[in-house]
């Protein structure tokens, strides 16, 4: 039986989704296709040529871009996973003392901007660092943080949640009497977990291994603050399109299309390969701890907390300088409130800019992710995948590309908006909007389909009954989506500084700019603001956060 | 799905029975409007509803899952439908009242369907239905979560209610004997055709194919062939065992199916004589299952078929593997297909 797309039940999925794939299309698609046009035009846009790829592969300067982004990439996901899966194994399987909390603020610096991470390093362990000074004082040679150390131990320290929340997950899933059964069958514990655990969540570690590495390839302001000369191909694409001597579109569109084309192939892989693979087998209770003996719980104890603290360091630093007095870039160990004193009296604006924008973006991304994943989760068909990947690709488009796009795309013709908001609004929503149509998806997943034909059949047309009846038990799921919208918009920094205009200045660019500038103190006070914004809705929403983190990552 | 056309009886209970994949509740979600049709039409006495989108259909139909709305109350979910259709505050609360006190609730309006149990959500389930007046009710394997003994209850239960409202009732089931127990007729379906349609006897008792025989209870299945008709009754051999058959429709020599349900033998007492009109078998048994009511025999017929016999329980007979037996059964309960039957 063939039921065949006509008719009354596919009009509301069909008119939802060609509304999701026009602003798709018009505001992701478009200026993608912008991106990649510039890069085989020539200069004056009428011919088709590979020049512009052939220039600017043969600069050392851009190679070395690649080779520099591939290069940390890969090293931060390799240090990334070495440190996020034993701490998984012991979050998941052993008895560690405060474990709850422990789980609650390893998830953190998924939601705290890594640029303020990276910036705190610099504050910390830069040329003029604080802990460098002193150790400098005291005879002790200090090696540098600037290029790939300081960059993969950032990325390592920030983004290590995305190995470790699907690795606990899969761990818990794991039916124990799988492994009960190797051990009856007279295999050691460690030949178990070396043949039965470890084969069954390896795909869900190299699923959260490939995120990160997305995450490293897109990442600008982490590089943007550390890199210094190192060539990064996110940083160049930006330096390339904003050109402050002479703006060079082709070039960066050259660099841009191959940065997509490296992170859509990782995702690719991610999404065909391995996230399909996850939770192999589904148990319904979480295996039982296992009891280890007093040493052995110490290191576990000492290792997990460790590495989750750690990674709240820098942030916490950032909060306890900014209440400290900056004479210039040069700090001294008083308390004073005079940095906030000077971001109040020149960033206001900014602050509202960045709350309304958060507001705006996560409103957006409702609107539209929500019925997208109602029709990626009750709908099949060709356009259902096409919309599905569609939305999914927001994920391997660095903001950076994105924001270049959009400006090509609406700096002139019938709809202009660059320099405006509203092109930043939308830069927002589009990037954001998987993580909506996936939360969606997920609280779907557990919705009987039944329970949307039961209101239908009792006389409720389907829209009054996605609206009235689907959305309301939709909401926990929505609302987290939204939460994290919200907050990773409030600390977008790589689309934004594309973007921006005099009025529209955000919080990060505030940050950004006092970074370039001299203004220290301004800049902590920012940033400790950032992590204020981020922090506050991230932990009023805590327990549906945790509920759904998984599904969005 | 192809060539079925059916016409349901007003106030019928009518069962879809067949196995899962067999289409019965594709074409239940198709009256219901889930499950839009290729070709063909679907009428209400005399009006055309496969045109109408489902919430314009006026049909009530209850989910194998209960489907309740978990964000509402028991009054909640009945008064869904009345709400739809603009029924005002006073008529809606008699009425959830009255559907209440239909389907034994009463004092459950306030409750949320996480209080309930199985059973409970299955009764808000169909006063949810029957609250709308709907012309047709709609049931899909309404019983498949329940426990066994509740299931028993239940289908009684719907059938005393279908009785009472006298509403013409579309039941989708696997459950053979669930069937049997509340329809007035049967589709037996498979492969999106139907098999059978007639009312339960006559489909346990003369199944038209070897497919409704084999799904409805558990029958024997021999393979043999039409012996030479010597004046007296017709006979297939199986083995070298002779089976007595009242109504044939094969020609000498062919190869045939030959079908009896278990009940259908029973054991002669040693040293009695076959009652009039029955045939006789000899036997050895080679395996007892006792089941309390019931002893189910496996006994071998002379040249290795094995037969299954129920026999209800008698303390005074005691049946051993090994034994010797002798069985009789009335030739006109022994059904013959054709070998090519499916």
């Amino acid at each position: 039986m063939r039921a065949l797309a006509i008719a009354p039940l596919t009009r509301l999925p069909l008119a939802m989704g060609a509304a999701a794939f026009i602003f798709l299309s018009l505001f992701l698609l478009y200026p993608l296709w912008n991106v990649l046009s510039a890069s085989v035009l020539t200069p004056d846009g009428t011919a088709f040529t590979l020049g512009n790829y052939a220039r600017v592969l043969s600069r050392n300067f851009y190679r070395a871009s690649i080779a520099n982004t591939l290069l940390i990439g890969l090293l931060a996901t390799i240090t990334t996973t070495l440190i996020a899966v034993p701490l998984a194994f012991a979050i998941a399987r052993l008895d560690i003392p405060g474990k709850l909390l422990l789980i609650g603020l390893a998830a953190l610096p998924l939601v705290l901007p890594s640029f303020v991470g990276a910036y705190a390093l610099l504050l910390l362990f830069g040329r003029a660092g604080i802990v460098t000074q002193f150790l400098n004082a005291w005879g002790v040679p200090f090696g540098s943080i600037y290029g790939v150390p300081g960059i993969v131990a950032v990325y390592t320290l920030t983004l290590y949640p995305y190995v470790l929340l699907p690795t606990v997950a899969a761990l818990k899933a794991i039916d124990i009497s799988v492994e009960e059964a190797a051990q009856s069958l007279g295999s050691s514990t460690a030949r178990t977990f070396r043949t039965v655990t470890l084969p069954i969540i390896i795909p869900s570690v190299l699923s959260g291994a490939l995120l990160v590495l997305i995450e490293t390839l897109e990442n600008f302001g982490v590089p943007a603050v550390l890199a210094e000369d190192m060539p990064i191909l996110s940083v160049e694409t930006y330096k390339l399109f904003i050109g402050e001597t002479a703006a060079n579109p082709s070039a960066a569109g050259v660099l841009g299309v191959l940065l997509i084309v490296l992170t859509a192939s990782v995702l690719i892989i991610q999404r065909r390969y391995l996230a399909r693979r996850r939770f192999a087998t589904g148990a319904r209770v979480a295996p039982p701890l296992i009891r280890i003996g007093g040493g052995w719980r110490i290191v576990a104890t000492t290792y997990s907390w460790a590495i989750v603290l750690l990674a709240l360091v820098p942030f916490f630093a950032i909060v306890v300088l900014s209440f400290m007095e900056f004479r210039g870039p040069v700090l001294h160990a008083a308390f004073s409130l005079q940095n906030y004193a000077e971001l109040f009296a020149t960033a206001q604006r900014p602050l509202a800019n960045t709350l309304l924008f958060a507001t705006l973006a996560a409103c957006a991304a409702a609107i539209i992710g929500v019925p997208v994943g109602w029709i990626l989760v009750r709908t099949r068909s060709a356009w259902t995948s096409l919309l599905d990947v569609t939305a999914t690709l927001p994920f391997a488009v660095a903001g950076t590309i994105l924001a270049i796009g959009l400006v090509i795309a609406f700096n002139s013709g019938g709809l202009v908006l660059t320099g405006g908001w509203l092109i930043m609004v939308l830069a927002y929503t589009v990037r954001k909007l998987p993580f909506t149509v996936r939360a969606s998806s997920a609280i779907l997943h557990q919705i009987d389909p039944s329970i949307e034909e039961a209101s239908i059949s009792l006389g409720v047309s389907p829209l009054r009954t996605l609206l009235r009846l689907v959305v309301p038990l939709m909401l926990g799921g929505i609302v987290s989506g939204m939460v994290l919208t919200w907050v990773t918009v409030a600390s977008e920094l790589s689309s934004t500084v594309v973007l921006y205009s005099g009025p529209w200045r955000t919080l990060t660019i505030v940050m950004f700019q006092a970074l370039e500038g001299t203004g220290a103190g301004v800049a902590v006070a920012a940033a400790s603001l950032l992590i204020a914004v981020t922090l506050i809705p991230v932990l009023a929403a805590y327990q549906l956060l945790r509920r759904y983190e998984l599904s969005m990552l | 799905m192809r060539n079925i056309t059916l016409q349901i009886e007003d106030g019928e209970f009518f069962t879809l029975l067949g196995p899962s994949g067999c289409g019965k509740t594709t074409l239940l979600r198709m009256i219901a409007g889930f499950t839009e049709l290729e070709a063909g039409e679907i009428r209400i006495g005399d009006r055309r509803i496969d045109i109408l989108p489902p919430h314009r259909r006026n049909i009530g139909m209850v989910f194998q899952n209960y489907a309740i709305f978990p964000n509402l109350t028991v009054a909640g979910n009945i008064a869904y439908g009345l709400k739809a259709r603009k029924v005002g505050n006073a008529e809606i609360a008699t009425r959830v009242a009255d559907a209440l006190a239909l389907v034994r609730l009463h004092g459950y309006s306030e409750r949320w369907p996480h209080q309930l149990s199985g059973g409970q959500l299955q009764r808000v389930a169909i006063a949810r239905a029957l609250v709308i007046r709907p012309e047709v009710l709609l049931l899909d394997e309404p019983l498949s979560n329940l426990d066994a003994r509740l299931r028993v209850d239940m289908r009684g239960e719907i059938r005393e209610l279908q009785q009472r409202l006298n509403i013409t009732t579309v039941y989708v089931t696997h459950d053979q004997e669930e069937a049997l127990a509340v329809s007035r007729r049967i589709a037996v379906m498979q492969a999106g055709q139907i098999e059978q349609l007639d009312v339960p006897e006559a489909i346990y008792r003369r199944p038209t194919s070897l497919f409704a025989a084999q799904f409805m209870g558990t029958t024997n299945v021999l393979t043999g062939t039409v012996a030479p008709r010597a004046g007296g009754p017709a006979r297939v051999r199986v083995g070298s065992a002779e089976v007595e058959v009242a109504d044939l429709g094969a020609r000498e020599g062919e190869t045939v199916r030959v079908c009896i349900r278990p009940e259908a033998l029973q054991v002669l007492a040693a040293g009695q004589a076959a009652p009039a009109g029955m045939a006789k078998l000899q036997a050895t048994i080679v395996g007892v299952e006792f089941i309390g009511a019931l002893s189910r025999l496996d006994v071998e017929l002379p040249g290795g078929s094995v037969l299954k016999v129920a026999v209800l329980d008698n303390p005074a007979t005691l049946a051993r593997s090994g034994d010797s037996i002798a069985l009789v059964y009335d030739p006109a309960r022994v059904i013959v297909f054709p070998q090519g039957a499916s």
